[in-house]
């Protein structure tokens, strides 16, 4: 039966790096699991923290947070408030017993676009070993 | 109106690149049935004049009042669909696009799975574009004048040319005089024409020009405000001397009780001046000015009877009274020239230069192979008695260049070739010397350069490759212990000259004009540029433009075509008068702010402040945005507890709909 | 040493200022080992203060909420001091209001209480059962004395103080305008046992633990209510649109709500206890506040509450901020 589990990743890009690597990982015609979809935004420093809660709650088994590589950033210094605000997150999901594969954060640039296969499969491969969200998963008939 | 969203939703075929893998008409017919979708179609190439069309006639017969288009990256045609919007009469930001090329069709084989995936990217843009709002893309008015900082050959060429194309320049420099790190030079390579006959009528163009106003011995103190609209504040310092009456005569210096005991910065301390002092002969503005750390009345209130400048000044020009005057005008647009620092060949002590006296700096030997030099021309080591003209000579390239263990690990560009030119310069001014060059590569990259350093090797200097470890003193001699690399040889070499031929660094004060303009540094801590090669002198802020050695080494030419760059960009800012300000800024919700500041103090662009409202009869502090200085990052948005900051087309309530789309279906 | 007299003197001198609006002490409450905030308008309201092991509230949360009514046009507001007795914790929530610009260092007139740890009801609860009259109590020498009807009690401090009192690091208030009494001795060392136990156990048996508490959660927002970082006004977590969570009590609105809460709390709390104080329902919740203040001590060397001139966390980073685990 967990063999056949597909898990749906949740991603948010920031626009000048990852998603423009995430582009270019397509140009290049590389092939990657179809199981993660992107949320473009336009740096990883406008990425709520409580989207992550938001996305586990809403039937997310896992989420990507990418952005520039530090010291890249488009808007200089919108990923190192990324970094803290989603390092404490992290922490503060695992303490609580959420799977630690289900989390994950990468910074991938605009000509990485293996880098970004790479991570898509890690991130798919670790959500599909964590098994399906349950904990904390909003009920269907809610939303 | 009735503003409830009806909804168009255009899926791409992209001729096979999107239909081959995803079931175009099975999306189309999927998204048909999405909530408050009114038209769903799909078309081989919806960028295509027939495809945009499409959308533009929908909008007109059908009502459509958003639309989600489902094809390549936004990235590539956001601003085409955007204008195909605007063109219907509906604004272009009620648009959102469904990426099921870049990052769907050509990255997925399974043409279900890539079919499942495009449905849910499309049925998302839809759950969003509903809850987009208009958005007005706003003009500001320039200002029709620039700052430029520096006043060497960059700064200096790109305000001639800003000023002859008719707008006003304020140019800012540090020193006493315009003119920078060419002026010091003897010869520029690789035409040997005299640095200062071509540098000269340019400075003197610059201080004459109507449109130019030139602030020397002055500071930028604050720069506030945004592209088209700067606030500059200028500190004129103080040089004890009155610009109006100076008439340049130089009585005063020569009677100077300190006259030829002060190193003098313009001779690298090859040459002497006095405390009242004209940099150089050809200094522009040719007035004198004071050093007051110095000045034996301005250090210790006290100059013999009365200070002697005084008593020889006709035109009573001096003035101990006089005080730093602050400056205030408003420009459009700023050039960044400050220029290099040579590198301090103290920190490779391993060549002596603090310890021997023949060990010196290329600039230093620019200095005294030069004719209005401390030396008048001749090259001549040592003072007094122990003065000596050396025969035996050598050069060290790549001192503080292409060198990890003084942090540089860039090439500077132009030792080789000012190397090059001193060797045939040295060789010229002292009859029968024996000049060599230690070397690493030889990079002569330029027009003209390889020419050159062909004709100085036929000229009988030698090139020998390899990097000195040691220089140590023998006898009267210098030794300096080298492998040469191309035979493995180790050798010892006696010289009775070393030259170090010193790299370029930022300069040492780089720092305050980062916090002035929040510039950003690249690796080697000059400033960086919006984009390596498409935008070379642009900066991460609007309207600030880097012309120069300030971005990064490079020769006189390459200085001279990036400061005109420079210009020409501030040009096109100036010229059209107006400037468009980024729409999908944030803005905070005054009603819910609690003013904590968080979002101020994340701001990258110092965007946000906190303004005093009044809410109900009480004053209270809320964070207001200046919408020409936000671009659009979004990061105060999620940094603010009360949700109170929002980025416009990137609001929590336009995003959380997508993460129930992408999460709940399957 | 707690000086009653002393503190009543300066609550009168203080309320009789013209630049003062009242001061915020603490008074026996109704019954039991209850205590009451006490607003002294009059001088001679002062009498009722006191300063015991009971008072446990922390009144920094007053600064914050004070509400703003409306103003007739031309009405000024009232923009004299509110002065405020703290103890060490309590000040820390100053410090940090004054960090986050919740309240200006001018309207503020802080009366520092050094304190020897309050009790935690619970326990006193426990070992002495129904008390419908107020019951006082006092330091004396290391240990607490409870004058119960049938007596005076001894009690050894480490059965009866709050857990936070045991491992307490600031006992004295950072930030004063005037201190009552001598500082007392610093009691404990804070190396986040509670915290580290938890973290030892596998990510299930966390998860356990959690759900248990969660699910009992009846979404009161007492939590909220009492926390004096929590001040914005209108709180996300009230809102319809975007709606974070959702009205209904399951576990997984509360799960949510909890972990937004704590969140929002990041590199802000100061760790008073008081949420886990007025939880109806007894959930841990400074285990939960903790954790996050652990992270945030040991990542970022940061202790909220201590310098009102530093940055607040998660609005300053420094370039080489830890990312062990960022791919």
């Amino acid at each position: 039966m967990k063999e056949q589990f597909e898990p749906n990743v949740v991603a948010f890009l920031c626009n000048w790096c990852s998603y423009a690597g995430a582009d270019l990982a397509g140009t290049s015609r590389i092939q990657y699991p179809s199981n993660l979809n992107v949320i473009r935004v336009m740096c990883s420093g406008r990425v709520n923290p409580l989207f992550v809660i938001n996305a586990l709650q809403q039937g997310a088994d896992g989420v990507l947070i990418s952005g520039c590589h530090p010291g890249d950033c488009h808007y200089m210094e919108g990923n190192f408030y990324a970094r803290r605000r989603f390092t404490l997150m992290k922490e503060l999901l695992e303490y609580v017993g959420v799977d630690s594969r289900r989390f994950n954060m990468s910074w991938v640039s605009a000509s990485e676009g293996s880098k970004w296969k790479d991570v898509v499969q890690g991130v798919v491969e670790k959500a599909k070993e964590a098994g399906p969200f349950e904990q904390f998963r909003r009920n269907k008939i809610n939303w | 109106m009735n503003n409830k969203p009806k909804v168009g939703v255009y899926v791409c075929h992209c001729g096979i690149n999107i239909a081959k893998t995803v079931d175009v008409n099975a999306v189309t017919e999927f998204a048909s049935h999405l909530p408050n979708v009114k038209v769903a179609r799909n078309y081989s190439y919806m960028c295509s004049d027939p495809g945009q069309l499409l959308i533009r006639e929908d909008i007109k017969n059908e009502g459509l009042n958003r639309v989600v288009v489902a094809s390549c990256s936004p990235r590539m045609h956001e601003l085409t669909f955007r204008k195909t919007l605007a063109e219907a009469g509906l604004n272009p930001y009620y648009l959102e696009m469904a990426n099921i090329r870049e990052q769907c069709s050509w990255v997925h084989e399974d043409r279900e799975r890539a079919t499942g995936k495009a449905k849910k990217l499309v049925a998302a843009a839809v759950s969003k574009v509903r809850l987009l709002e208009p958005l007005q893309e706003k003009e500001v008015e320039v200002e029709p004048a620039t700052l430029i900082i520096g006043g060497g050959i960059a700064g200096i060429q790109a305000a001639l040319d800003i000023a002859n194309a008719g707008f006003k320049v304020y140019l800012v420099e540090k020193t006493p005089s315009i003119g920078g790190r060419m002026s010091q030079l003897d010869k520029t390579l690789p035409t040997l024409d005299c640095s200062a006959c071509i540098l000269t009528p340019k400075m003197v163009d610059v201080a004459s020009h109507p449109n130019i106003e030139l602030f020397t011995y002055s500071q930028v103190e604050d720069v506030s405000g945004f592209v088209g609209n700067f606030q500059v504040k200028v500190r004129r310092k103080a040089r004890y001397v009155d610009m109006d009456k100076c008439t340049g005569c130089g009585a005063c210096a020569q009677e100077c009780r300190l006259s030829g005991r002060i190193p003098s910065e313009f001779d690298v301390g090859m040459g002497k001046r006095g405390a009242i002092y004209l940099p150089f002969p050809q200094a522009v503005p040719a007035k004198y000015t004071i050093d007051a750390q110095r000045c034996l009345f301005l250090t210790r209130g006290k100059c013999g009877k009365s200070p002697k400048c005084i008593d020889a000044c006709a035109a009573g020009a001096i003035n101990f009274e006089q005080k730093d005057e602050m400056i205030e005008f408003k420009v459009g647009a700023i050039i960044v020239a400050t220029g290099f620092d040579v590198f301090d060949a103290s920190r490779k002590p391993e060549y002596g230069y603090n310890d021997y006296v023949n060990v010196i700096t290329s600039l230093e030997l620019e200095r005294l192979v030069s004719a209005s030099g401390p030396t008048g021309g001749n090259v001549v080591i040592g003072t007094g008695e122990e003065a000596f003209v050396p025969k035996e000579i050598a050069f060290i390239k790549c001192v503080g260049s292409r060198d990890k263990s003084v942090g540089n690990e860039y090439c500077s560009r132009v030792c080789c070739m000012y190397t090059a030119k001193l060797a045939h310069l040295v060789e010229e001014k002292i009859p029968g010397a024996n000049v060599r060059v230690y070397y690493m590569d030889v990079r002569a990259f330029g027009k003209g350069f390889e020419e050159f350093y062909d004709r100085v090797r036929r000229e009988g200097i030698r090139y020998i490759r390899g990097n000195p470890s040691e220089i140590f003193k023998r006898g009267d001699k210098l030794v300096i212990k080298v492998e040469n690399t191309l035979t493995s040889t180790p050798m010892e070499d006696e010289v009775d000259l070393v030259v170090l031929a010193v790299g370029l660094e930022p300069r040492k004060d780089a720092r305050e004009i980062i916090d002035l303009l929040r510039l950003s540094q690249s690796a080697d801590r000059f400033f960086l540029e919006a984009h390596p090669k498409l935008a070379p002198v642009d900066t991460a802020t609007d309207g600030v433009f880097l012309a120069g050695c300030a971005q990064g080494p490079k020769d006189i030419p390459d200085t001279v075509a990036q400061a005109k760059g420079a210009a020409s960009s501030a040009l096109v800012l100036l010229s059209s008068g107006r400037v468009k300000v980024q729409a999908q800024i944030s803005f905070i919700n005054e009603a819910t702010c609690r003013g904590c500041g968080f979002c101020v103090e994340i701001c990258p662009y110092g965007a946000i402040e906190l303004v005093t409202v009044n809410r109900m009869g009480h004053q209270v502090s809320v964070a207001r945005v200046n919408e020409a200085l936000c671009k659009g990052c979004g990061a105060c948005a999620a940094g603010c507890l009360s949700g109170s900051s929002q980025q416009k087309s990137f609001m929590d309530r336009q995003i959380l709909p997508q993460i129930a789309v992408l999460g709940v279906m399957k | 040493m707690v000086d009653l007299e002393k503190l009543k003197n300066v609550a009168r001198e203080t309320v009789s200022r013209d630049d003062v609006k009242y001061l915020i002490g603490w008074r026996q409450g109704t019954y039991g080992f209850r205590v009451s905030p006490h607003f002294v308008k009059e001088p001679d309201e002062a009498e009722k203060l006191i300063f015991s092991p009971l008072c446990t509230n922390n009144l920094a949360t007053y600064l914050v909420l004070t509400e703003r009514l409306p103003l007739l046009r031309g009405e000024q507001p009232d923009s004299r001091k509110v002065a405020l007795m703290v103890k060490g914790c309590d000040s820390r929530a100053v410090v940090q209001q004054l960090i986050e610009q919740g309240i200006n260092r001018e309207s503020v007139f802080i009366i520092g209480c050094p304190c020897e740890g309050v009790i935690d009801l619970k326990k006193v609860e426990e070992k002495f059962s129904n008390q419908p009259g107020p019951v006082q109590a006092r330091w004396s020498n290391g240990k607490i004395v409870f004058h119960l009807p049938d007596g005076d009690k001894e009690v050894p401090k480490g059965e009866v103080l709050a857990a936070k009192c045991l491992s307490c690091r600031y006992p004295n208030p950072v930030i004063t305008d005037l201190m009552l009494w001598e500082e007392v001795q610093t009691r404990g060392s804070d190396e986040y046992e509670d915290v580290k136990e938890l973290e030892a156990k596998s990510p299930q048996e966390r998860w356990l633990f959690w759900e248990d508490k969660f699910s009992s959660c009846i979404r009161c927002y007492s939590c909220r209510n009492v926390c004096p970082m929590c001040y914005c006004e209108d709180c996300v977590l009230d809102r319809l649109n975007p709606a974070w969570v959702f009205r209904s009590n399951n576990i997984s609105e509360n799960t949510a709500f909890q972990l937004a809460r704590a969140f929002h709390l990041a590199g802000r709390c100061i760790e008073c206890g008081e949420c886990e104080r007025v939880c109806p329902v007894g959930i841990p919740l400074t285990k939960l506040n903790r954790k996050l203040a652990k992270e945030v001590k040991e990542k970022y060397e940061y202790i909220p509450g201590l310098d009102p001139e530093s940055k607040p966390l998660q609005s300053s980073y420094r370039p080489d901020d830890k990312e062990d685990f960022i791919l």
